[in-house]
């Protein structure tokens, strides 16, 4: 009878824990990872050091003319200098707290949204957000409030891009809801008229949307009237962002059971009572990581207004890069300026989109 | 009230549901019709005053002006109507160019997102955080005017064994001319792929009745290459190349790709590889990875399991995605007329327009050709979406 022989138990591992073991473990768990990591370093040790240092360390800070960017770095000079252009474009001096309030308006009503007890929240700051867009027109404007009087083209800067994608947004709230029920709807003519305009206004360019709005809706209005440029820049973008929000709040339709449109019917809810009550708020509460993705677009695209010449922030930019007392080639810094501006703005919404859909992950699924 | 009556019981007119809805409709009807009534008399009116004639007899005028590139012959002796021929292809050629490179770039860095490699991952979410959160325009300008402005002058131009040439106004490489007997060469190349198309339909069948797998791919990858190739060697390699070579202060010979080109391609690469990068990871990580483990369980090599099991699965999501992406690639490639590349933006809506003043004749025609060209894509997409789709048991 064969005796049974354990094999000698295997060595205990150098290391699972600290330092060393996660090196071996992330790192160099074998030849081609570790190849791959040290090409990867020597790609990152060869630019990130030179990058800072251009950024910061040999970068010039202090100064207001062109003859202060002496050193090799970056002249954060010039950003410097032209900062109230690049925020607030050539709007009048004095009057840009007309502007500040405006953005403190929409940043004030979005956290009072989220304080506030929910009966204020639906019939107070609701209307009020719907109505801020104009609100801020007639403020910037000025003349119909006794103020000085601030015509479109002196408008300008970030804050041009910020205001502009905000009532963009929240005008193309409503309309997008209202196609995105259209193209459910079981009226044929109503459907096939909502699914070519969301359909049309998600299958064109942006830019030629623009340029529909600078070049070919002139036309459209009865003579005489003359409608301000941005304005119409205005209602094109609200075209587009409720094309594209219409099919969010599609998504959105599909995602809630068909329980609860029937438990709404069973208790005799009107369709408006059913739509605006029952299914808008759940519709939202799934819909908005994909709201804020798309509100992220167009905050993007805001930037392609330069194409049709108004001034909003990368169109300030260039011209200040032309401005004859700044010819010293700063198209670098200014251009990495207005990119860290974006970058920052997009990438904490889509921070609080993540953490939103953290949040709303009400299912059992863990 | 008895049961029997309440059934009997017709709703007025106005809260008969039909009746109601054919209200609306011709609510709707009207308004529309007022709306558009109202469009085009203003716009009749409109132009009269400005004296513009309306139609589309400007195609057939003569142009008179010149286009930076063109894919086909044009001078400014053409029509307006060419001017639009050559917009289109020349929007079709950056599109073709960025959704190819964007796809590699996007699967490249969507997969090293699940590398094992720390770096890797980490570097893989860097690239995709960067540059999906800077505008477009940005980018663009950015390729254009700080880096490809920084490249050498003509005279001393970056070059690859004296063939392959950048300088400042452009990347110049050697260009395949045929001769006679070519024509042979694309006949066994177009022989291939349909060679390769039975040969997986005739696999497949194969592998459904007898479980004998076949190997399709590098059998396929065999005829690709060498079909070509032994028909080149038989002809007698009937190809030239033609050099490109400095003549006084500008290359002459070989393709030209120009700067705007470079700037507008590799923007949209980089932009949309970022978007293609999270589309791939999304499809991936919708995979459970309870599959990972059946296909172990039913000792699957690991090899096999990427590509017979998480791939496919992965597909049905990644498809769709890429669909909506490649549309928006080539809507933002209007962005061409920011930097003067001459896609069909640039060179219809811009000189065109500003030659003519046809304002709405011309952006009718631009809108639907793109609209046209988004069209196919979602056509040819959603073709390749039905390939992978979940089949349900019939």
């Amino acid at each position: 009878m064969k005796e049974f022989i354990a094999k000698p138990a295997k060595p205990a591992p150098a290391s699972i824990v600290g330092p060393v073991a996660w090196l071996r473990e992330n790192l160099f768990s074998s030849p081609l990872n570790a190849i791959t990591t040290l090409l990867f370093c020597a790609f990152i040790i060869s630019i990130v050091p030179g990058l800072f240092d251009w950024f910061i360390w040999s970068a010039d800070w202090a100064g207001t003319t062109q003859e202060a960017c002496t050193s090799e770095g970056a002249c954060w000079v010039f950003t410097s200098a032209w900062s109230q252009q690049l925020f607030y474009g050539s709007y009048t001096d004095g009057q840009i707290w007309r502007v500040n309030l405006c953005i403190i308006s929409l940043f004030a009503i979005i956290y009072a949204s989220t304080v506030v007890r929910a009966d204020i929240r639906n019939k107070v700051i609701i209307p009020v957000f719907l109505i801020l867009p104009f609100l801020w027109v007639i403020l910037l404007n000025g003349s119909l409030i006794g103020l000085t009087h601030v015509s479109t083209d002196y408008w300008g800067g970030f804050a041009l891009n910020i205001l502009m994608a905000a009532a963009s947004i929240i005008i193309a709230f409503p309309l997008s809801f209202l196609w995105a029920l259209g193209r459910r709807s079981e009226m044929p003519f109503a459907r096939s008229v909502c699914v070519l305009l969301i359909e049309f206004f998600r299958g064109v360019p942006v830019l030629a949307l623009f340029f529909m709005g600078s070049v070919m809706l002139p036309f459209f209005f009865p003579e005489g009237w003359t409608v301000d440029k941005l304005i119409r820049v205005w209602i094109v973008l609200i075209l587009f962002m409720s094309g594209y929000m219409a099919e969010v709040f599609r998504g959105g339709f599909q995602a809630i059971p068909q329980g609860q449109y029937e438990a709404a019917d069973s208790i005799g809810l009107s369709y408006w009572q059913k739509n605006l009550l029952i299914i808008l708020p759940q519709n939202i509460k799934v819909s908005m990581p994909n709201i804020l993705a798309t509100f992220i677009m167009l905050f993007k695209n805001t930037t392609f207004l330069l194409i049709i010449g108004i001034f909003e922030i990368l169109s300030t930019t260039q011209t200040a890069l032309t401005n004859s007392n700044w010819l010293g080639g700063h198209s670098t810094e200014g251009y990495v300026f207005v990119a860290l501006l974006f970058w920052i703005c997009c990438f904490s919404m889509s921070m609080i989109s993540n953490s939103i859909e953290r949040k709303l992950e009400t299912s059992h699924r863990n | 009230m008895s049961n029997q009556q309440l059934v009997n019981q017709t709703p007025s007119f106005f809260n008969n549901p039909k009746n109601r809805s054919l209200i609306y409709q011709f609510l709707l009807l009207a308004g529309l019709s007022y709306f558009f009534y109202g469009i085009v008399t203003n716009t009749i009116a409109n132009m009269e005053a400005l004296g513009i004639k309306s139609g589309y007899r400007f195609l057939s005028e003569n142009a008179g002006f010149d286009i930076l590139m063109s894919l086909i012959p044009y001078d400014a002796t053409y029509t307006y109507g060419r001017t639009f021929v050559v917009g289109l292809l020349n929007t079709v050629l950056v599109s073709v160019i960025g959704i190819f490179l964007s796809t590699i770039v996007g699967f490249i860095v969507g997969i090293a997102y699940f590398s094992k490699n720390w770096l890797l991952h980490k570097l893989s979410i860097t690239y995709v955080q960067t540059f999906r959160n800077i505008p477009l325009l940005l980018q663009v300008f950015f390729w254009y005017f700080a880096v490809l402005s920084a490249l050498p002058n003509t005279t001393d131009s970056m070059s690859i064994g004296q063939s392959v040439f950048l300088n400042v106004r452009g990347l110049y490489f050697p260009a395949l001319v045929g001769e006679s007997g070519s024509g042979v060469v694309y006949g066994a190349f177009t022989i291939a792929i349909i060679a390769i198309f039975v040969i997986k339909r005739w696999a497949k069948k194969r592998q459904d009745d007898t479980g004998q797998q076949f190997p399709v791919l590098l059998v396929g990858l065999g005829l690709l290459v060498g079909l070509p190739l032994l028909s080149t060697l038989v002809m007698g390699i009937p190809f030239t190349l033609d050099y490109p070579s400095l003549q006084g202060f500008n290359f002459a010979g070989g393709v030209t790709v120009i700067p705007e080109l470079m700037a507008l391609a590799l923007a949209l690469t980089v932009y949309g590889g970022a978007f293609i990068a999270e589309a791939v990871r999304a499809g991936i990580q919708s995979v459970p990875h309870g599959q990972t483990e059946a296909a172990r369980s039913i000792a699957l090599p690991e090899k096999r399991i990427m590509s017979l099991i998480i791939v496919p699965q992965a597909m049905r999501v990644i498809i769709p995605l890429l669909n909506s992406e490649y549309q928006s690639l080539i809507k933002n490639s209007t962005l061409a007329t920011a930097i003067g590349y001459p896609d069909l933006f640039t060179v219809f809506v811009g000189t065109t327009l500003n030659q003519t003043g046809q304002a709405i004749e011309i952006v009718f025609m631009t809108m639907a050709a793109y609209l046209a060209i988004n069209m196919l894509v979602s056509v040819v997409m959603n073709f390749v979406n039905d390939g992978v789709s979940l089949s349900e048991r019939k």
